[in-house]
């Protein structure tokens, strides 16, 4: 029996034999090209930590490439191949021409030609991808040496089935004239004038950092050096070349996410386990081999050339639980068995730290601070938002930081002002073990009484007009601007939807030492004339606090040329300003003629800085004798302004003509708009008056008080003309979507606009000011009855009403 | 020994910059069409062989004539063919079978006839054409051919050796280390010298008895131009690509060094042959070059 056991055995053996032979008497020769080396130039150096720059134990491809090598030439040996290599070293002197490659893969008569490489992106350090690319010489799907596109299909095939590595879309074959078609179909050096069916192979992407780390593992070199191997013998038509297998994975905590910055895709965002014990075990838990896994990230372990069965693998660490599977191994195959283990959590959760520290006495804190909680275990989210609370109850999102073991609470919009919060954890919290807290953990803090940024000025407001040159948006806050994200917020749109672009050079933002806050944007095209546009601005512009916008800004506005010819008279053109004097009260100011004009060649400039200390800062510019023309109730000075924005109020000043009348200064608005204007405004005094200046008056209180100190004025072609008259002499200029109602009243007279209202005057029929308000309204309940003028400051425009008081 | 290593200096100099080389012609082979590659002249200059990027055919050009004939269809006829010294073509094709794996075939090609015949029969594994000095032959791993039983003298390469043939009696020389192989030999025009390339060494100058008589560098394709002279490559690359190419002049004993070309023009495959020097571009543009050298 014995006797016959062992010639059936010697049979089979040379059975086997006699096929292994008869495929080793033309087994083919493949030439492998381990990429190009030497740690130099043409060598691609990913830096990654604990490595610096150029140091040759971190990763090069040269280095990977030759792990590869060597496992697949020893792979291919073992199975019978015949094989060549180009190197065998990583000096400079290995790297060899890739024409002398070509020459010593031709001049060997190898059937197949492997040039073994990895993949970049070559772009920015957010755009990392992963995945098996195979090159061949040609265009697609047309290879100059025939086969060349199957070899590479057969090869990428293998690699993709690699599940110690996390791909990002599937693998791809391609031919080197159309993968660059920049270099003219001159293609890849070592494929040019290759006789050998042949291809470059690029297995992975070395500049996405997880994959980085793994290809610095020689294991993981290894297992795709094997894989070469399968894809050989898929392609030529072999199985089971050799009668062993191999057994391979990657270890990963089952939760706890890696700290870095880099790109993560899929299972990589988990942490490797660095210094695991992996020990393959046979099912009787007889130990056969051991390894352990390296420190560098990619928790990557191999056992090679194991009989076909099954076996356990067992992983143990010491900060996570031991585990164990059983696998099973093929012959010529890859057995891939990745863990994913559990940490060890031996205590219940709590609370180490948390933020905002508030107690009793301290400063209130800003109305969108984050809620910040510090566990002592990466807690399990679920269990951990469900048990968190705060109140008064508001709208919030959480995120989870440092794998897990912060909680940050973040209210959507602020927090109410001048309130007392009170946030609680409830003992329900988990860790990722599934242990819950013991007790409660409550904080609490006060709020600031501000809770979003306030909106002091805009140009352009709703259905104004702006000049159509050189437009510029503005925004003005109470706060500072941060303009880190001013261009995801702010959005100027043409008539037809389509965004339009800014000057990005330009933009100015107010900072530290700015006395208001602000953010300017010049517009990169000039509008068109006539046209509508839509203001933008999206809530989330935020101060240097986080502080947002309390609503977002969206409306119309107009383009219009304000230099459009006028029938009017033209009383002074601004080309010369011989004469003109400056004056006013702590203010130094000067009238110069300058080349920003509308008309002619010159327009008057007035630049003036007042004191900030001064109550009533005036800077005024008059001509040395009031102009010719004279005016009388109902005429219309009107003019062009080129306006700053300094939001001081602009005057005209004057005179009356031998003592008919007083000598009064007409408001012709405030300068809260940038670029040219054309503005206008009646004449309602009675008597005969001239035009003897202009003067800039700022403001002390309200909205622009701290705006304006300084300013450039510059006014071009100012006119005269005959207005419309009511019978007691004011004329009424009304303008369209203004409305004042009730009319009659006997309370409250209340304007209102689609624009924004800075503030609403009443007028006696004589011209004298009877009531002013900053808000929308004037209460008339004191005021005796009778016929009124009511002025409705909008947008920069006066809108003029004829009003009935009645008691 | 400073002043020994100076006075070396001084003379490598003085003869470096003894020699002047002019080119006096350098043009377009115009009667070749399309992209041609790896040309071979034959050692009179008159004759020159050439095929297509992917080696598949070969063409002979016969610069009296400016007649080209078709030699052979076969896929990788271009690839390596010579000239013998009896003025028959020797060129090995290649096909790939239903197990994919490559056979190759050797041919003889009678340029009075202009038929070509099978010398070797197909095998898989490695074989090249040889050129002796009065006729020719084929290597291989199972087999060999020889056109007559006396070719002369014949110098090939295989693996890391360099095979020196001489009338029949053969001997192999490894005179520098090179893992990866030697390539490239070829036997001076007066017989004495062969140059050859061994990776990671370069260009190697050895006597018929294997002695190292010079280093030229790291250059590629070496091809005798003379008994005193040889022309060669010089290519860089970035790993993936070529980033330059030109040809060089190079003495034979290592003192001197001339671009013939730049390294941008990239300029490659450089053959030589009765005072003619031909090359190919990157993009397959064959070019006739014609110099003068000054002693």
């Amino acid at each position: 029996m014995k006797r016959f056991y062992f010639f059936s055995l010697l049979l089979m053996a040379l059975v086997m034999g006699m096929g292994v032979k008869a495929a080793a008497q033309d087994m083919p020769h493949i030439y492998i090209n381990p990429g190009h080396g030497g740690h130099d130039s043409d060598d691609r150096n990913v830096v990654v930590p604990p490595f610096a720059s150029g140091d040759t134990a971190g990763f090069w491809e040269s280095n990977s490439n030759l792990w590869k090598g060597f496992a697949l030439q020893e792979v291919l040996r073992k199975k019978g191949y015949t094989t060549s290599i180009s190197r065998l070293a990583n000096q400079t002197s290995n790297d060899l021409a890739l024409s002398t490659i070509v020459a010593l893969c031709n001049q060997s008569g190898a059937d197949v030609f492997y040039s073994i490489h990895s993949n970049a992106t070559g772009a920015g350090e957010n755009y990392r991808i992963n995945f098996p690319l195979g090159l061949y010489r040609g265009p697609d799907n047309q290879p100059i040496v025939p086969e060349s596109d199957r070899l590479a299909l057969e090869l990428v095939k293998v690699l993709y089935q690699n599940q110690s590595t996390v791909w990002t879309s599937n693998y791809a074959t391609r031919g080197d004239w159309s993968f660059y078609p920049q270099w003219n179909n001159q293609g890849l050096g070592v494929l040019r004038g290759n006789n050998a069916i042949s291809m470059l192979d690029e297995g992975s992407f070395h500049d996405y950092i997880p994959e980085t780390y793994r290809l610095i593992n020689h294991d993981y070199d290894w297992v795709e050096g094997f894989n070469f191997s399968i894809g050989a013998d898929n392609f030529f038509g072999y199985s089971e070349t050799l009668p062993q297998g191999i057994i391979t994975g990657n270890l990963r905590d089952e939760r706890v996410m890696r700290t870095a910055t880099y790109v993560m895709h899929g299972a990589d965002a988990r942490q490797p386990i660095n210094g695991a014990t992996v020990r393959l075990l046979d099912l009787y838990d007889n130990e056969l081999a051991t390894t352990t896994t390296d420190q560098l990230q990619n928790g990557i372990y191999l056992f090679k050339y194991l009989d076909p069965g099954q076996y356990k693998v067992e992983v143990s660490e010491p900060e996570h639980f031991t585990q164990t599977k059983i696998v099973e191994v093929t012959a010529n195959a890859v057995t891939y068995c990745n863990f994913d283990l559990k940490k060890v959590r031996n205590t219940p959760p709590e609370v180490v730290s948390y933020s905002p520290v508030w107690n009793d006495g301290d400063d209130p804190v800003l109305c969108n601070t984050p809620v910040v909680i510090n566990f002592n275990w990466d807690m399990d989210i679920p269990s951990t938002e469900a048990a968190f609370e705060i109140s008064p109850a508001v709208e919030g999102s959480f995120t989870w930081e440092d794998t897990n073991y912060r909680l940050v609470f973040t209210p959507t919009d602020a927090y109410d002002v001048n309130t007392h919060y009170t946030v609680t954890v409830r003992a329900s919290a988990e860790h990722a073990g599934g242990t819950a807290m013991e007790h409660d953990f409550t904080m609490g803090f006060t709020t600031q009484e501000r809770n979003h940024m306030a909106v002091t000025a805009l140009f352009p407001r709703e259905d104004v007009a702006v000049h159509y040159k050189s437009p510029i948006i503005e925004l003005r806050t109470d706060a500072q601007v941060n303009g880190l994200n001013v261009y995801d917020n702010f959005h100027v749109y043409d008539k037809n939807g389509n965004e339009l672009g800014y000057n990005r050079r330009q933009l100015k933002c107010g900072n530290s030492t700015s006395p208001y806050g602000f953010v300017r944007l010049p517009m990169a095209n000039d509008f068109n004339v006539g046209e509508k546009y839509r203001l933008y601005v999206e809530r989330w512009v935020q101060d240097m606090d986080g502080i947002h916008l309390a609503e977002e800004i969206d409306h119309e506005f107009v383009a219009v040329d304000a230099g459009e010819a006028k029938a009017e008279q033209v009383i002074y053109d601004g080309e010369q300003v011989d004469g003109i004097t400056t004056g006013g009260s702590n203010v130094n100011a000067k009238v110069t003629a300058v080349t920003t004009h509308l008309f002619g060649s010159k327009a008057m400039q007035l630049a003036y800085e007042f004191d900030a200390e001064d109550d009533e800062p005036v800077a005024t510019a008059s001509f040395a004798e009031p102009l010719e023309q004279q005016f009388t109730a109902g005429d219309t000075i009107m003019l062009h302004i080129d306006g700053d924005m300094s939001c001081n109020e602009l005057l005209a000043c004057f005179e009356a003509v031998d003592g008919d009348g007083d000598d009064f200064d007409l408001s012709l608005g405030d300068i809260d708009y940038h670029g040219w204007r054309f503005v206008k405004c009646p004449v309602e005094n009675r008597g005969t008056f001239r035009l003897k200046g202009f003067a800039v008056k700022h403001h002390t209180q309200g909205y622009a008080k701290n705006m304006g100190l300084t300013g450039k004025l510059i006014l071009d072609d100012v006119l005269w003309s005959e207005g419309e008259i009511f019978e007691s002499g004011v004329s009424e200029t009304t303008l369209a979507g203004v409305t004042v109602q009730p009319n009659p009243s006997s309370d409250y007279i209340v304007a209102s606009a689609a624009g924004y209202i800075r503030g609403v005057e009443l007028y006696g029929m004589n011209g004298q000011l009877v009531a002013r308000n900053g808000a929308n309204y004037i209460n008339v309940t004191g005021i005796a009855a009778g016929t009124y003028v009511f002025k409705v400051y909008v947008n920069g425009l006066v809108s003029t009403h004829k009003v009935v008081v009645v008691h | 020994m400073k002043r020994i290593f100076f006075a070396l200096m001084v003379g490598w100099a003085l003869v470096a910059v003894a020699q002047r080389v002019t080119v006096t012609e350098q043009s377009r082979l115009l009667p070749v069409e399309g992209p041609a590659y790896y040309p071979v002249l034959s050692h009179d200059g008159e004759q020159l062989l050439f095929t297509s990027e992917s080696t598949q055919g070969l063409n002979l050009y016969d610069f009296g004539t400016r007649a080209v004939t078709r030699v052979s269809d076969e896929p990788g006829a271009g690839y390596g063919a010579v000239f013998g010294g009896d003025g028959s073509i020797y060129y090995v094709s290649q096909e790939r079978r239903e197990n994919k794996l490559i056979y190759r075939t050797g041919h003889r090609y009678d340029q009075a006839t202009g038929r070509s015949a099978v010398v070797l029969e197909a095998q898989h594994g490695p074989m090249q054409p040889v050129a002796a000095t009065r006729g020719g032959a084929m290597k291989s791993r199972a087999r060999n051919y020889s056109s007559a039983k006396a070719v002369g003298t014949a110098v090939y390469t295989q693996g890391s050796e360099v095979i020196i043939d001489i009338a029949g009696r053969e001997r192999r020389f490894s005179p520098v280390e090179s893992w990866a192989g030697y390539l490239w030999a070829s036997l001076s025009p007066d017989g004495q010298r062969v140059a050859f390339f061994a990776a990671e060494q370069g260009i190697i100058i050895i006597d018929l008895n294997g002695n190292v008589l010079a280093r030229l560098g790291n250059y590629e394709m070496p091809c005798w131009y003379d008994d005193n002279y040889l022309v060669a490559q010089n290519t860089t690359d970035d790993g993936r690509q070529f980033t330059s190419s030109q040809i060089l002049l190079l003495k034979a004993d290592g003192t001197y060094k001339h671009e013939l070309t730049r390294p941008t023009s990239m300029t490659m495959q450089p053959t030589a042959g009765g005072g003619k020097i031909v090359y190919t571009t990157i993009d397959g543009n064959l070019t006739l070059m014609k110099i003068n050298i000054q002693q």
